[in-house]
């Protein structure tokens, strides 16, 4: 599988200046005001072609909200923008995180559902994300120039933030799967 | 004349569309009039069409009231609850359920329900499709003859991508275009007006005639979400029903014979006699439940007190509350942080019902609104936003559950999450993994479970016509797109050629392209065949009129005819008489014009009759 890339702006689409730090109300605020414009229920009567046009500007719309207002996409975006490594190029975690990796994993094979050494797994896991979550955010704030070699971190944390988050899914899945 | 000319003026009539609850039970057209949603009425009464299909012994199909009332009768050949298999394979259906039905149900060779009666063979959708179509001759009554064309339909909030496909394929056999398919929650939400918070939590307590649901749904300025359902859909208003029928069989265990209780006259009478009581004792402190039949020896009054009522039903009524539970525990919330209930379907009018509801939140529902109208209301209110009447309604609805794709591994993966918003288009890009290879085949997944086995199969489709190159070469983007029904279409195209791909995807639980078409033309047939049929009828009348008629005059005819006349006339009397029997229309119709034509000189002969006593004895002046 591999990804495909849209022309699609979230910034330029919701009215906002390229930026990590993104107001929570604000952008929805935004999201609804634009939904008043575009959502097909304003267009149904419109005609076919008029309607399949806001299906598809409404579809934008609510696929720029999701990328802006979730810290992880925001960041994604943000770092391939401005021409760093995506996902693709460059899959590894920071070098610090690789040994707890193996542990943790370990712990996740091994742990009984609802066991003390998951629930201090999960503890840790947090501690975890917050601290990567902080880091990304700090490394856009303000955004990098255009290729910075920062932003290989960058995109390494972002790794490791998905890596932490499949984990605790599977934390919390664990009781189903069984 | 002002009036006129605006009418003429207006090139572009406003197009009437009409909010439809289509339920398991009944349903109900509803339309914004003077700035509020109104049920449509036929003669001052609700224009309610019991969900029921009957199919006579002659093949044609009767709905509604009429077709409920042979359900006693005829039940294998009487079709309700068709809603519960719309979308469905006959293996997701609960044996309980199928155990219960009074008529037949197979599979079709694709393993999806199909109803069968009198040797023939009902898809759900067509069955539907006769329900609304019923619908939409009575609001039309309603409305003086307005032709309906164009309707905002509510379903369950689970319903998935298949069920909704299906409804809205129903409504197209129907002739109908539905221009918007809403939550059954949302839209009693929107009746009550709830859109105009600003943020809070709704709990919509459903308990209809035979299936109970709970809904939790979040409101933010408008933003409709459903945060988790739950229901019984086997359990109802006939479980309370049910309850005061135990009754009266107790009664009367001592004096008759068991047989007598599954006579389908008692069974109704006794039916009847528990909704009376059950009707009753919502205003009354107690109530009879009276039944008579004496060619049974069955002759019983019991008076019921509402306490007595209550503790009968205690135990359908809390397995409501244990639903609403799991659907509070699904959503994360307690019963206290729920800030608004509305309840929906007739047994909410049940007082205990309310009071064990309101309890359980800890708070008032709503109870301003008809509850058997509330989810056709909000429709209403939606297709006042789509004639592009007002702007304040904004439903921004999610889609309940994640659509995804297997993978080689048989892994699903999510491609569109649950909880999205819609309309929303996700694309993705797919390669070859063999040199040469044209063809990519996709099986297209709906649910929150890892693996495609777990999940619900929407479909397969493959993608055909990719330009033969090295393995990894071709780059296929495959575009899903969610529309704001949560109705999913997928496209897909060539990038590094620009060759479209051809898609040709095979639904696992809906109709495809091709059926729904085939379904049409016969479904076209058969209003020509229906047509021919109410011609026949109404001829037959017509012709049974004419004969009387002759009939009456023969004394006459045989004194002032001449001969030959009275030959075809009388020739023509027989061979009428003998076509009233007739199955054949062209035969009825030249009979009646055989007879139309004889009966002239006996009409003459009558007119010049009466206008001769009329004249006679008085001057020309005075006639």
């Amino acid at each position: 599988m591999i990804q495909t890339d849209g022309a699609l702006d979230p910034f330029t689409i919701l009215g906002l200046e390229d930026s990590m730090e993104v107001d929570p109300a604000d952008l929805k605020k935004r999201l609804r005001r634009f939904t008043r414009l575009v959502h097909p229920d304003f267009y149904a009567l419109e005609g076919t072609e008029n309607l399949a046009l806001a299906e598809e500007n409404n579809a934008l719309l609510n696929e720029a909200y999701d990328i802006l207002s979730d810290d992880i996409r925001r960041a994604d975006w943000l770092v391939r923008h401005l021409g760093g490594p995506s996902e693709k190029d460059l899959g590894g975690m920071p070098q610090e995180f690789l040994m707890e990796v193996m542990e943790w994993n370990e712990v996740l094979e091994e742990a009984e559902a609802g066991s003390q050494a998951l629930r201090t797994l999960e503890d840790e896991l947090c501690a975890h994300r917050d601290r990567v979550t902080r880091e990304i955010r700090t490394s856009l704030t303000p955004l990098p120039e255009h290729g910075a070699p920062a932003l290989e971190s960058t995109r390494k944390n972002i790794n490791a933030y998905r890596y932490i988050d499949r984990a605790m899914q599977r934390i919390a899945g664990i009781p189903y799967t069984l | 004349m002002g009036y006129i000319e605006l009418e003429v003026l207006d090139d572009q009539p406003k197009r009437v569309v009409i909010g439809i609850d289509l339920g398991t039970t009944n349903s109900l057209p509803a339309i914004w009039k003077d700035g509020r949603p109104e049920i449509l009425e036929v003669e001052g009464e609700p224009a309610l069409i019991p969900s029921v299909v009957h199919v006579k012994d002659d093949g044609t199909a009767i709905v509604g009231r009429s077709a409920r009332a042979r359900a006693l009768e005829e039940p294998a050949s009487t079709v309700h609850s068709v809603k519960r298999f719309m979308g469905r394979s006959l293996s997701d259906v609960d044996d309980e359920v199928l155990r219960r039905l009074p008529y037949r149900v197979t599979q079709t060779e694709r393993g999806l329900v199909q109803v069968e009666v009198r040797g023939k063979t009902f898809t759900p959708q067509e069955l539907s499709a006769l329900v609304l179509r019923e619908v939409a001759n009575q609001a039309s009554a309603a409305m003086n003859g307005a032709e309906i064309v164009s309707a905002v339909i509510t379903v369950p909030a689970y319903f998935d991508d298949a069920q909704r496909q299906a409804t809205r394929d129903a409504a197209r056999l129907a002739g109908i275009e539905v221009l918007r398919i809403i939550n059954e929650p949302t839209a009693a939400s929107l009746a009550y007006g709830l859109d105009q918070r600003k943020e809070g939590t709704v709990a919509v307590y459903d308990f209809g005639g035979g299936t109970f649901d709970v809904s939790i749904l979040s409101i933010e300025e408008g933003v409709f979400q459903v945060l988790s359902t739950n229901g019984d859909t086997s359990l109802g208003g006939d479980d309370l029903d049910a309850a005061l029928v135990d009754l009266l069989k107790r009664e009367l265990a001592e004096d008759v014979d068991a047989a007598v209780f599954d006579d389908p006259a008692f069974r109704q009478a006794a039916r009847l006699a528990a909704e009376k009581a059950k009707v009753a004792l919502s205003s009354d402190p107690h109530a009879d439940l009276a039944i008579s039949l004496p060619e049974h020896g069955v002759n019983v009054r019991r008076r019921v007190t509402r306490e007595e009522f209550e503790s009968l039903i205690e135990r359908p009524v809390e397995q409501t509350l244990e639903c609403c539970r799991r659907a509070l525990a699904d959503a994360g919330l307690r019963p206290d942080q729920i800030d608004e209930v509305v309840l929906v379907g007739g047994s909410t009018r049940v007082p205990y019902v309310r009071a064990q509801v309101e309890a359980f939140f800890c708070r008032a529902p709503h109870t301003g609104l008809n509850p058997d109208e509330v989810v056709a209301l909000g429709a209403a209110a939606q297709a006042e936003v789509l004639m592009g009447g007002s702007r304040d309604i904004l439903l921004m609805d999610v889609t309940p559950l994640s659509l995804g794709l297997e993978t080689m591994g048989g892994a699903a993966e999510k491609l569109i999450q649950r909880n999205s918003r819609i309309p929303c288009s996700v694309t993705e890009g797919f390669t070859t993994y063999a040199d040469g290879q044209t063809a990519i085949d996709f099986h297209v997944l709906q649910g929150e479970r890892e693996m495609a086995v777990d999940c619900r199969s929407l479909g397969r489709f493959k993608l055909t016509g990719i330009p033969p190159m090295a393995a990894g070469m071709a780059r296929v983007g495959v575009r899903f797109h969610l529309d704001a029904d949560g109705i999913l279409t997928v496209t897909a195209k060539e990038e590094s050629t620009g060759v479209t791909a051809s898609i040709e995807v095979k639904p696992s639980h809906g109709l495809s392209e091709d059926e729904v078409e085939e379904m049409l033309e016969a479904s076209i047939a058969n209003a020509r065949r229906d047509f021919d049929e109410r011609r026949r009828v109404d001829l037959i009348a017509e012709v049974g009129t004419m004969l009387r008629h002759a009939r009456a005059n023969l004394d006459v005819a045989k004194e002032r005819l001449d001969r030959e006349s009275l030959e075809d006339l009388q020739e023509a009397i027989a061979a009428a008489d003998a076509a009233q029997s007739s199955t054949d229309l062209e035969e009825v119709e030249a009979a009646r014009d055989v007879l139309d034509r004889a009966t002239m000189p006996l009409a003459t002969v009558l007119m010049d009759s009466v206008v001769k006593e009329a004249v006679a004895g008085k001057k020309l002046g005075d006639v």
